[in-house]
């Protein structure tokens, strides 16, 4: 509770920290702050020429490829960059850490919250790119998306409080997790279709949280139907459960940043 | 006493580290080379324990590596103890690291709002102090620069004046007073006056003794991770030069001159200072000295061939190098004489009015024509220390007469 205090005393430096990393990504670049559309896209056009004309197999029955992967890499860009660049959030912000005081949690929260922020921007494209399309949104459904959204931010942001407070003491992890969020999103209904995951998987799927996430954006943005409720609920479950145990490991570690560091 | 009325509580608070002497921080590393993972563990605090009132300023001196950073950093909580509690109560600030956070392409105005975000301050609370940050530091007409463009002591000025109108009630300094020049040092200390006069509370830590004896109400001293002495700042002060300065003599002056550096020293070598000690007026031998203390040097030479119409004689240069004040027995119009067997020399200097610093000294023998036989450059080193504020090279003796019309308050 005292946490929660803390940081929105703090709510300014987040919002700070959230404006600068911003601002300052892709500083020096010829494209600069385009490149926040420009890398989503270029990935895009990658997956759907792999899976849209060549591993077609998995796909068949999927009308509009681009679309269907589109709803779905976009949310998926932010959690994997939550958690693999997130983890190292802390590492990169030795300087601070080692001289001033704040509540350590406000590095990974500003984190993940740029990265949210980013994703929200893509969101423009995804729309723009509905439009032109000529699909069309179901309102209603798209009135379900900020819950949706705040889940996923939920469930980011344990991740990547847990990954950035064990980086810390263990500097593989970093590099561990680049691989792990690899194999994540294979795992995960992201460049393929929840209904190609045989019967007997099913089950192992269900329990991961990205499954349900990834599949109520597709469900919104693709399928234009209102999303089922009880997976959403259980993701927020989930989500919730890794944002307790992220901040209890993070306040635990966090007392010897200063010395690791 | 009421808990309201205690800012600070330190209560049998250690603190120590492992020092690795060769340290992996990845699997592969802590695997494969499991032995190289030993690691000493230093005791840096042994548990101390003092309160700090509301209201009070106290001050931490003892020498490098005796635990007081490690103290202010426990109090900062950037470190946490391995056992003991320390309590604050109250908003703190920390003059620790000055332009924590600054971007360098963004402008000083936008620097101003990250910096103090850093601090906890909300929007709100940075827009009522801006235009105070932005007078203190006299930056205005650079304020919509980019930080990169300033110099760096324009640099270390926005930060500090971020730093200072934080208004907290706890204050912690780690040396500070270094920053810019001697006006704006001056105008630090001011602020840093009236801040208390308000009744903040303030930690400092600081080597120069004379800033803490004009803040403080209390120093404690901490020696070897305890506290050796706590109380008046004039009196602890004391003993720690006494202590110090017995330190001191041993490593830096070791006032034995055989194996000086040859380059700081010339002539033809008839002669030779061999030993240099300095003692205070009741013949104690210290390096560190009060403005307006009486100071005696007692110099041994040796001579190896008769030196006729010899002049002593010694210079006194502060730490920029400039020269304070010299002179020798030719100009003090000495009759001449000659140095024929081994010797020692003693100088007198009457209330040396010299201000703070580290100064310098060259003792040397020369001819009467000014041909050096020795001439030491900087072989001694002394510091002199005050209470007082006053700032420059020397103490001018003064007196303010005020109008008689002028009404004197009854306090101070």
């Amino acid at each position: 509770m005292s946490t929660i205090k803390e940081l929105y005393a703090y709510r300014q430096m987040i919002f700070s920290l959230v404006k600068k990393d911003l601002r300052g990504r892709y500083k020096g670049s010829v494209l600069g702050f385009m490149w926040t559309f420009i890398n989503p896209l270029l990935q895009l056009i990658v997956y759907s020429i792999v899976f849209g004309h060549f591993l077609t197999a998995v796909n068949e029955t999927v009308e509009n490829y681009s679309l269907h992967l589109f709803v779905a890499l976009i949310p998926w860009i932010f959690f994997s960059s939550s958690i693999t660049i997130g983890a190292a959030s802390i590492v990169a912000q030795k300087e601070l850490i080692k001289k001033i005081y704040f509540p350590r949690m406000v590095i990974p929260i500003s984190y993940v919250t740029s990265c949210f922020v980013n994703m929200l921007l893509c969101f423009i494209v995804i729309f723009a790119v509905i439009f032109v399309m000529g699909v069309g949104v179901n309102f209603l459904a798209v009135l379900t998306l900020p819950i949706i959204m705040i889940v996923e931010y939920i469930f980011a942001l344990g991740m990547s409080l847990l990954t950035s407070a064990i980086t810390v003491y263990f500097r593989d992890l970093e590099h561990i997790l680049s691989i792990v969020a690899m194999a994540w999103m294979y795992l995960t209904p992201v460049v393929y279709s929840k209904s190609v995951v045989p019967e007997k998987y099913r089950t192992l799927f269900n329990l991961n949280p990205m499954t349900h996430i990834i599949d109520c954006y597709r469900t919104v943005l693709y399928y234009k139907q209102v999303p089922d409720l009880s997976n959403l609920l259980m993701a927020a479950g989930l989500g919730v459960f890794f944002l307790i145990f992220g901040t209890l490991v993070f306040n635990k570690l966090q007392k010897h940043f200063a010395e690791e560091l | 006493m009421a808990d309201n009325e205690i800012a600070i509580e330190v209560k049998d608070v250690a603190k120590s580290f492992k020092v690795y002497f060769d340290k992996g921080s990845q699997l592969k590393e802590r695997l494969l080379f499991f032995k190289r993972n030993k690691y000493e563990e230093r005791r840096v605090l042994k548990g101390i324990s003092f309160t700090v009132k509301r209201g009070e300023a106290i001050g931490l001196i003892g020498r490098n590596g005796c635990g007081k950073s490690t103290t202010l950093k426990l109090l900062t909580r950037i470190m946490y103890p391995d056992s003991g509690k320390i309590t604050m109560n109250g908003r703190v600030s920390s003059l620790i690291e000055l332009g924590a956070g600054f971007h360098p392409d963004m402008s000083g105005r936008e620097n101003i709002y990250t910096n103090a975000s850093i601090f906890g301050l909300t929007k709100k609370e940075i827009d009522a102090r801006l235009q105070d940050i932005i007078d203190f530091s006299e930056l205005e007409q650079f304020i919509d620069n980019p930080v990169r463009t300033y110099s760096s002591g324009m640099y270390m000025r926005l930060a500090f004046s971020v730093a200072i109108n934080v208004d907290a009630d706890i204050l912690l300094i780690d040396e500070i007073l270094a920053v810019g020049d001697a006006n704006f040092q001056a105008k630090c200390f001011a602020k840093l006056k009236e801040i208390k006069s308000h009744g903040t509370t303030i930690v400092i830590v600081s080597h120069s003794l004379g800033q803490i004896e004009q803040i403080c109400d209390r120093s404690i001293w901490i020696l070897d991770g305890l506290i050796r002495a706590d109380g008046d700042p004039k009196e602890v002060d004391l003993e720690y030069l006494d202590f110090m300065g017995n330190e001191m003599q041993k490593s830096m002056n070791t006032g034995n001159l055989t194996g000086a550096c040859e380059t700081e020293r010339h002539g033809n070598g008839n002669a030779r200072i061999e030993k240099v000690r300095a003692f205070n007026s009741d013949g104690e031998e210290q390096s560190v000295f009060r403005t307006g203390e009486k100071i005696v040097f007692k110099i041994d030479y040796s001579v190896r061939e008769k030196v006729f119409d010899a002049v002593f004689g010694l210079g006194v240069f502060n730490s920029n190098g400039v020269s304070c004040y010299g002179t020798n027995t030719r100009i003090d119009r000495f009759k001449l004489f000659n140095i024929e067997e081994d010797g020692t020399l003693e100088i007198v200097l009457e209330e040396v009015p010299l201000l703070p610093d580290l100064y310098s000294l060259d003792f040397t023998i020369e001819y009467g024509d000014g041909i050096p036989v020795d001439y030491c450059r900087h072989i001694f080193k002394i510091e002199i220390i005050s209470g007082i504020g006053d700032i420059g090279v020397a103490r001018i003796k003064h007196s303010f007469l005020l109008d008689e019309n002028i009404e004197k308050k009854d306090e101070k």
